[in-house]
This record gives structure tokens, sequence and C-alpha cells, in this order.
């Protein structure tokens, strides 16, 4: 028949035109899932430190920020440096938020860098880039959306719709309603 | 027709690169007095519910979800929580170090002592730190619900 036909031209192009994000999106889905068991775009690293701060001014939160970077070979960019309070600084440099305990003498290293193509997949994902993307996305969802109807009629006979197929569409659709009875 | 190939893809990389440099979240800001953050902790009943303008250093960013961010106030040792709905606005870690405006709405957290412990340690656990119950003081958690942002580069 020749509305199967295009059908299956409309299934067989959508599916190599989905391909790209729908993996991208498979692989960004999996790991935002598990967001409450580590961070699924960047990795986070806590390291601490003592550093030696005596003849530096404590007052001089600049001289203070130059010693401690001097002395944990902290080259990055510098961004800002804060004093919290009297006995409290935060230097900020790129990739590494460094609170120095001025009294104690000791450094906390928050250094973070972003997980290779993780987070450039969650950033389509989860739409952080807004804008233009939002109607890319909404294109993407709508053409599965199609992918889904058209890939039902691709075969005939005993493994199509009104065979196999039923069976299979049926325990894809049961096993959503089933988790939604089983948490509400 | 390869040109109109190239210039298609070159569209689609360039929309999330362009859109992600912006430095405006949200909705922007467009209240134009600021409030100092010890005015809103000194006397929070004057500014519940009321859409606020703030500016300050940027200390703190959620490393899981970009949901929250605390920005240093007037008065040393001072900052103040901007929490944005999951997904809506996105802080990125980078930001933090750097000057920002921000755009909200001052609202109290009104938790048990058992809930506020439970949401610290939350906190914590997003930022990957030690929690210790000891420390937390008993305080009212005032914070803005964040509507924009402006953050400097």
């Amino acid at each position: 028949m020749k509305w199967r036909k295009w059908n299956n031209i409309i299934h067989r192009d959508l599916g190599y035109l989905c391909f790209g994000l729908t993996i991208l999106y498979v692989i960004s889905g999996v790991a935002v899932n598990h967001i409450q068991d580590w961070n699924p775009t960047y990795k986070i690293e806590h390291v601490r430190a003592a550093v030696d701060l005596s003849g530096v001014d404590q007052n001089d939160s600049n001289a203070l920020a130059l010693t401690v970077l001097s002395q944990l070979d902290e080259t990055a960019e510098l961004k800002n440096i804060f004093r919290v309070d009297d006995t409290t600084l935060k230097i900020f440099v790129v990739n590494n938020n460094i609170t120095v305990d001025i009294d104690d003498e000791l450094v906390t290293q928050e250094k973070s860098n972003k997980r290779a193509l993780l987070y450039q997949a969650n950033f389509l994902h989860l739409n952080h880039a807004k804008k233009w993307w939002t109607w890319f996305a909404d294109l993407y969802a709508i053409a599965l959306g199609v992918l889904a109807m058209t890939g039902l009629f691709v075969l005939r006979g005993k493994k199509g719709i009104t065979g196999r197929g039923m069976w299979l569409t049926g325990a894809g659709v049961f096993i959503p309603v089933f988790f939604l009875w089983l948490y509400s | 027709m390869k040109r109109t190939f190239i210039l298609f893809i070159f569209f689609l990389i360039m929309a999330p690169t362009v859109n992600g440099a912006a430095k405006t979240y949200g909705d922007g800001v467009t209240v134009q007095e600021a409030t100092a953050v010890s005015a809103i902790l000194d006397n929070p009943e004057a500014f519940i519910g009321k859409t606020v303008r703030i500016e300050g250093m940027i200390l703190e960013v959620c490393a899981k979800r970009g949901c929250w961010v605390y920005v240093a106030g007037d008065r040393s040792g001072e900052k103040i929580q901007v929490k944005v709905t999951d997904g809506e606005i996105v802080f990125p870690m980078s930001a933090s170090g750097h000057m920002a405006v921000v755009e909200g709405i001052v609202e109290e957290l009104k938790l048990s002592k058992e809930q506020m412990l439970q949401y610290l340690k939350h906190l914590a656990e997003e930022k990957g730190q030690p929690f210790d119950p000891s420390t937390v003081k008993d305080e009212r958690l005032i914070r803005l619900v964040g509507l924009g942002a402006e953050i400097e580069d």
C-alpha cells in the first residue's frame, strides 16, 4: 500500500535524523537519573591543606591571597578575593574556590571541572541553552512522537501491530501505568 | 546545497554557544533600587513577599543543579541564599567569585528544627561538604526566590 511505503520512508529518515540527539539524550538521561548519588555535570574535589601565613599581615587580604596561591602552586587565573570576616578569606580562581581559615592556617579547596561530554549533553538535554534550542528540542520531541507512531506500522502480518507488535506495544504502555499505580 | 547544509550546521552549533555566553539569567533585573542584604536580614518582616534587588559577590553555587547561590552581604560574615526553580535558571559553577545583581522575592523558609537540619544537611551534600549538626544555630532562614540575575563576566 502506498501509505505504508511513505510511513516507512518517514520512519527510516526520521530515525537517521534523530540518531545523534537520541544517543546524547540517552547518555544524559542515565547520568541525570542518578543525580542523588553523584554530580553528573561537574567533577568536584575537596582538598584540605595547611599553609604558612606567618609574616603576612592578616589584614592584608591581597597579600594573604598571593601567599596562599603561591604555596598551593595554584596558577589558574584569579577571579576575585573576598574577606568573609576577620578570620576567613575566600579566593576565587578559575575552577577552584579556596576558603582560608586565617587563624588556623588551613585552606579548603573546592576544585570543579566540567565532565567531558556529559557537561555538553546535560547542557542540551536539560535545556540550559533556552531560546532557539527550546524550539529545536520541541521539534525533536515531535519527531520522536512521529517515529514512535510510524514504527507501529512498519511491518504487516504476525510481526506487525496486529500480532506480536500489539503485545509489545501493550507492554510498553502497561509498564509506566503499573509504576504510577505502585507509587500512587 | 552543500553551502546551505554547512550554514545549517553552523547555526545549530552556534545557537547554544551564544545563549550559553549570556550573562543575564531568568527574567533579568528590572528593579532599579538595590536593597542591602543587611536590611533584609535585620528586618525580614518589612520585606517578606516583596521583590527586591540585591548586589554582591557570589560566594557559593549549587554544584549539582545550579539551583541556588549564596550572595555576600554588605556586612562582614553575612550572606543570603537565592533559590531558583530547578531548570528555570541554572547558575554555572563558574559564577562563584563574580559580582551579581539579583532580583527576587524575599521569603522565610519555615522549618522545624529537624527539617532545618535535614535541609542544611542536603545543602552540604550538594556541595560535597561535611555536615556537623552541632554548628547549626537556632535562626530564621530568610532567602530570595530568584526571578532573574545579571552576573558580571
